[in-house]
């Protein structure tokens, strides 16, 4: 946002050619981030067993939640650093990045220490059993030891993509992926350290980007570097940093609450091996979202400038656009998993019961991929025009309000397989429900044509 | 030495603001900016002048509760023309060119802070008692203005500019220890916050 000067081709260039020429760096930063989870989860799943897999499934509500803390500081000071930059304000900027570390470092040791006293109680919670808590606690015990450090990477990415360095945080996040991957090879199929390996591996890469963060930001002819004297907490900052990072916050949380009560309910209608084949369908999906993402990411400041600019016919030019780039992702995930489920499987595992119940899951998962894209364009859309209230709705939606009660219902009737259908319901419930707040929107920005 | 001077006045609602505003522009034979503010922040962005009365520091949801919504889905980092903070810096950008361009009086729209750096500045803050602004209130309003809704209405204008000034700016609204000099209207009357006004900046600003 800080080098946003309101470029005049928003509201002239072809359409088609600005969506690309934004989404393409979007695109490549969402697909590194989602090939972290598929990399860790595959040397895992081939490296140690399908066992660890499923441990490091029941991990990952507590690593949401942490990422949610994180998310928290990151979005606020990000936010509120790109704005005082606007204003030439140099000093506060520099103050809110000091004040962010010393927060990221507070919460990130605070909640890392809770959850390591707590760990057993907490895991169990998340659906690990005698079977897997064992893989669990080991990976999770050097995760929360290193958690401050997680919460101070994703934090200073996020402070260099609001102080105009959107490339050095692509850097970091794409070097964090490799290394990981490097490190993952090393540790798990080279020295055969197990699921603590890989544990290690994303500590590892995590300080290791921090390290070159703080090495970008200690050059004192950068506009904002870390400074003595910045890092002790000012009240009124962080006041500010917390209100606008707490939506953002509250979301993952909730995506954390959701994950709980998919893996409890595969644990009671299925089994330890069923929440590993969830954490392998939810990573294929999540790449898929990640994708849309990133076309959605591209679309707001089209969308948002030419609203502004009140020329409608190009607000809904680029809205159909994004629609239809984001149905052709959903798409291709709905091909790849209805036609070739077995290859994706393959990349995480080879254990034929796994490999069944994966094969079984994503079948119905992915079964109303195809209607996905839009809702998830709509849902942004409304965001990039400036409702936010519709743009909750939408994203509640479908991964929570609709989710929930099908996720308690359903297995009643049907089983496991109940908790595999209680997605796509969710999907096309939400899709009616998307379109039902788009078409009425989309008559009134017709009008104002 | 900046080329131009500015007098940034910031106001309590209904304190006659406006009113000190224009005598002082008139005595000084400059433009005063308030609303007109947006339609040139509009013009220079290509955006519509509608659109940006809509974000104007009085119409926007009252502070925290705005930022909590308006940071729930996005990342809050992608280019968003339409966050309130885009908006604010568009706004910035035309007080900062108007500022190049001629001597003016600025009213609202933390302008005392986007032109901190600026060596021709006077910042005045207005305000008056209670009575006298429930009673202009009354006068200026539709029929059905009553006294207590008076009262809610300039306690919640208020509560708005407040929160907006001190989000943008990190400073306190209305503490005199941002501004230059404070006066009241009630005590002093429009006519004499001007002369004050004037007879300060001549001695400040080197006109």
């Amino acid at each position: 946002m800080a080098e946003l000067k309101t470029p005049q081709e928003l509201g002239t260039e072809r359409i088609g050619k600005l969506l690309i020429r934004y989404a393409v760096p979007a695109m490549i930063a969402m697909l590194a981030s989602s090939l972290y989870n598929i990399v860790d989860r595959a040397f895992i799943g081939h490296g140690v067993g399908s066992m660890a897999l499923s441990g490091l499934a029941v991990t990952f509500p507590l690593m949401n939640l942490s990422a949610a803390l994180g998310s928290m500081v990151g979005v606020g000071s990000g936010t509120m650093i790109s704005l005082k930059l606007g204003q030439k304000d140099h000093e506060s900027a520099q103050m809110l990045l000091g004040n962010s570390v010393t927060l990221n470092i507070l919460i990130g040791v605070l909640f890392g220490a809770l959850s390591l006293i707590f760990i057993n109680p907490i895991l169990t919670l998340f659906g690990a059993t005698e079977v897997t808590i064992g893989f669990a606690r080991e990976y999770m015990i050097i995760i929360l030891a290193g958690n401050a450090f997680t919460h101070l990477y994703l934090g200073i990415n996020c402070i260099l993509r609001a102080a105009g360095h959107p490339n050095k945080a692509m850097i970091a996040t794409i070097g964090t992926v490799l290394l990981n991957t490097f490190l993952d090879y090393l540790f798990i199929m080279v020295f055969h350290w197990g699921i603590k390996g890989a544990a290690i591996a994303t500590v590892i890469s995590q300080v290791l980007a921090f390290t070159w963060q703080c090495f970008q930001l200690s050059d004192k002819s950068e506009l904002i570097h870390l400074k003595r004297g910045t890092f002790r907490l000012r009240g009124d900052l962080v006041k500010n940093i917390l209100t606008i990072g707490l939506s953002p916050c509250l979301m993952n949380a909730a995506a954390c609450f959701v994950v709980l009560l998919i893996n409890r309910g595969l644990l009671k209608y299925g089994s330890d091996v069923a929440i590993g084949a969830y954490s392998i369908i939810n990573s294929i999906g999540f790449m898929i979202v990640m994708m849309v993402m990133g076309f959605n990411q591209a679309m707001q400041p089209i969308a948002g400038y030419n609203y502004g600019a009140r020329q409608m016919d190009r607000v809904l030019r680029v809205l159909y656009l994004t629609m239809f780039f984001g149905t052709c992702v959903t798409t291709l995930g709905f091909v790849i998993a209805e036609f070739m489920p077995g290859a994706c499987i393959r990349i995480f595992t080879n254990d034929p019961e796994l490999t069944g119940i994966a094969r079984n899951g994503m079948m119905i998962n992915f079964i109303f991929f195809p209607l996905i894209g839009s809702q998830m364009v709509i849902g942004n859309f409304f965001q990039s025009i400036g409702m936010p209230g519709k743009s909750i709705i939408m994203s509640l939606s479908r991964q929570l309000l609709l989710l929930i009660p099908f996720l308690i219902i359903l297995p009643r009737y049907y089983g496991i397989n109940g908790i595999w259908y209680s997605m796509p319901a969710s999907d096309i419930l939400s899709v009616i429900l998307g379109f039902s707040l788009l078409i009425p929107q989309v008559r009134k920005l017709k009008k104002m044509v | 030495m900046d080329k131009h001077y500015c007098i940034c006045i910031g106001r309590k609602f209904c304190s006659g603001g406006r009113n000190v505003a224009a005598i002082v522009a008139e005595k000084l034979g400059i433009r005063v900016y308030d609303k007109d503010l947006l339609k040139k922040a509009a013009q220079d962005t290509g955006f519509s002048e509608k659109f940006f009365d809509e974000a104007d520091e009085e119409k926007t949801r009252k502070g925290l509760r705005s930022l909590f919504i308006s940071h729930f889905t996005g990342s809050g980092l992608s280019s968003n023309y339409l966050s309130n903070e885009s908006i604010f810096n568009m706004q910035s950008d035309a007080i900062r060119r108007i500022h190049e361009q001629e001597d003016c009086v600025f009213i609202g729209r933390c302008a005392d802070y986007v032109l901190r750096e600026s060596d021709r500045l006077l910042n005045v803050f207005i305000a008056s008692d209670m009575d006298d602004r429930v009673a202009r209130v009354c006068r200026h309003a539709d029929d059905g203005m009553t006294q207590p809704k008076a009262l809610s209405l300039i306690e919640d204008i208020d509560r708005k500019r407040s929160s907006y000034y001190n989000y943008f700016t990190g400073r306190t609204w209305g503490d005199p220890a941002f501004y230059d000099i404070c006066l009241n209207s009630t005590t002093l009357g429009y006519d004499r916050c001007a002369e004050i006004i004037v007879e300060l900046a001549r001695e400040r600003l080197g006109i």
